[in-house]
């Protein structure tokens, strides 16, 4: 009601509605809201997958899993050593069983580019480290969330059609 | 003439509202209930976690020499057993979480019950985490308790999963059969309850083995035409020497002749108006009348004479011959039947007791408010928002136990904790004090149930040296 009052077309009524969507946090298959944990309840952050580059058009791995670049904006994250003996935040991803974890790079508050994430589901997972390079996880959560192919739900297992609590 | 018949029209709704509730009781203001009747004590409390949320359900143990309480952590993802040989001081003994708690997704631990086997005791955890999350498919986790009050001897012996239907275990009742089984049923994301023997499980049987029944629903959800049961009871009809399956099943009610549950017999239905979102049901323990829950605001317990459906007379009831609620503005939620007293975990009412001694008349004998909450404030929404509501009467008193030695009632609120109670004049429950078999949701490890063959109870002692021997 308010943008037909300034005038814009159903168009630009439209382009604001992108903006305020891009503005307001994640929505799209390729976002990942990412959540805090007790360690550090202030952090925050968005992730987003992007295909990795590929001479082919889409990047698949070479049995055919799609490759992705996840690009990390994070933003209230102490520096490590706030948190303990700790030097630097590693991004993992993360199979859902908790079993397989794969470093994916470092990232820092602000825009972050690590990967490639190749998993089909996947939890991606940011740690306090001791080791930037490390291959095994060893430090707390800091931020968490999970692949857009992991959102996928039995439309039964909704609170309402378990008869709610 | 207006204005008269607005002040008639406003009388009569008023006097409808009064006479939705029991006429001895007046109805406390909406918001932060605090206090409780003269009748009921409150004995102990305790502030079980930090945070909004607390507790989902509550499970106490039946042995005089065994005062343990199991409480069921919710969004915390632990349990927690309490020691309470001293009622007015209870003390945290054991705490669990499940591996990795930050990085799992859903409502937790929501229901616990234990069990015994042989000499050993036991305690299942109900679980359920939200697809995406770890553990999508964990339904429970078996925890060996035998040697508490010392905690490093609590084991966790073993997960059970259903990868079939992710979601986990809502409700769950571990059942000693007249065939002498420990049984474990328990909900799930599909038209059916499963039945676990428990005895497998907790032997180390192969995984494959431990899914012995499954007991179709059908009462399903009516919007959707599918989906499992919300919850159930299950109980020994010494009369017609029947195990019998009490389900709620979110679109009406069914019972089910269990007796051999590899091959369930449907004996029959509640279905009809009001009955959406049916959520709980509990029989006497003759199994002559039962007390529903249906999950929605406004609504309140619903009593069934359910002589004509046992006696194969009809093959369905739609018609309660009575209903109690403790605020009909609330939500009364679970309860546990010790005929002819119904206690009642009443969400935002708390601790709430009525009894059937006219079924067709239920009285309120006595309440505790727990909650101390907003009206209309509770739980709801997904993680991301705390699951917090502006809408949702859900929230306080979730679930009720009734010791039976000695009458000391165990209640978990979601907002407060831990609280323990006892009630003037109710000092424990026989149901042969009341011309009824001795039957209640509490389970006779030892012996199985009352009126049973006795196969029960010498396959209890077979269990006893199956499980010294480890044999499997």
């Amino acid at each position: 009601m308010i943008l037909e009052k300034v005038g814009l077309s159903i168009g630009g009524r439209l382009s604001v509605a992108v903006v305020v969507t891009m503005l307001a946090g994640p929505t799209g298959p390729f976002d990942i809201p990412l959540f805090a944990t007790p360690s550090v309840p202030a952090a925050r952050g968005v992730a987003r997958l992007v295909y990795a580059s590929s001479p082919f058009g889409v990047a698949v791995t070479a049995d055919g899993r799609a490759r992705y670049d996840v690009q990390v904006t994070a933003s209230g994250l102490p520096a490590p050593a706030k948190l303990g003996a700790f030097n630097s935040y590693v991004a993992w991803e993360v199979t859902p069983d908790l079993d397989k974890w794969v470093r994916l790079g470092t990232i820092t508050n602000g825009k972050s580019t690590v990967g490639q994430a190749e998993l089909n589901k996947f939890l991606f997972v940011i740690t306090a480290e001791a080791d930037s390079t490390a291959s095994k996880h060893a430090g707390p959560t800091v931020l968490h969330g999970t692949s857009p192919s992991g959102w996928l739900q039995s439309f039964l297992t909704h609170p309402l059609f378990r008869g709610v609590y | 003439m207006r204005r008269l018949l607005a002040v008639a029209t406003l009388a009569g709704l008023a006097t409808t509202a009064l006479a939705a509730q029991d006429p001895g009781q007046t109805v406390h203001p909406f918001d932060k209930k605090t206090g409780g009747s003269a009748s009921m004590h409150m004995i102990g409390h305790v502030v079980t976690h930090p945070g909004a949320w607390k507790l989902a359900d509550v499970e106490m143990e039946q042995d005089p020499s065994r005062p343990y309480v199991y409480v069921s952590g919710f969004t915390n993802f632990d349990m927690q057993i309490y020691d309470v040989r001293n009622p007015s001081q209870p003390k945290k003994i054991y705490d669990w979480t499940i591996e990795n708690p930050e990085l799992h997704r859903g409502i937790g631990a929501m229901d616990g019950k234990y069990f015994k086997i042989g000499n050993k005791y036991y305690y299942a955890q109900s679980y359920q985490f939200m697809q995406g999350s770890p553990d999508k498919d964990l339904g429970a986790v078996i925890f060996d308790v035998t040697g508490l009050p010392d905690p490093s001897k609590v084991k966790v012996v073993a997960r059970i999963r259903y990868p079939q239907s992710p979601g986990g275990f809502h409700n769950t009742f571990a059942y000693k059969h007249s065939d002498g089984r420990v049984l474990y049923f328990a909900t799930v994301n599909e038209p059916y309850a499963l039945v676990y023997d428990l005895d497998k499980v907790v032997s180390g049987a192969d995984s494959s083995t431990w899914l012995v029944g499954k007991v179709p629903n059908p009462t399903p959800f009516k919007q959707i035409g599918t989906g499992g049961y919300h919850d159930f009871y299950v109980g020994y009809d010494p009369a017609t020497h029947r195990d019998e399956f009490y389900g709620a099943g979110l679109g009406g009610y069914s019972t089910w002749d269990v007796t051999h549950p590899e091959a369930p017999k449907q004996i029959f239905t509640i279905t009809g108006l009001g009955l959406d979102i049916a959520h709980t049901f509990t029989p006497s323990p003759d199994g002559h009348y039962a007390v529903t829950e249906t999950e929605y605001q406004y609504t309140p317990l619903k009593i069934w004479d359910l002589s004509e459906g046992q006696s194969g007379k009809t093959k369905n009831l739609d018609l309660p011959i009575s209903g109690w609620t403790a605020d009909w503005r609330d939500l009364s939620h679970n309860h546990e039947v010790r005929w002819p007293y119904v206690f009642v975990s009443a969400y935002e009412d708390g601790m709430q007791v009525f009894d059937l001694k006219d079924p067709k008349n239920p009285k309120t004998d006595g309440y505790y408010f727990t909650c101390g909450c907003v009206h209309e404030h509770g739980f709801g929404g997904t993680p991301d928002n705390g699951w917090e509501s502006t809408v949702s009467v859900e929230q306080g008193a979730f679930g009720v136990d009734v010791r039976n030695y000695d009458g000391l009632i165990a209640l978990s609120d979601m907002r407060t904790g831990l609280w323990l109670f006892r009630m003037d004049g109710f000092k424990g429950w026989n149901g042969h004090d009341f011309g009824m078999p001795n039957i209640s949701s509490v389970q006779d490890y030892d012996h199985g149930p009352e009126g049973a063959p006795a196969r029960a109870a010498s396959s209890a002692s077979a269990a006893s040296t199956h499980q010294t021997h480890g044999n499997q």
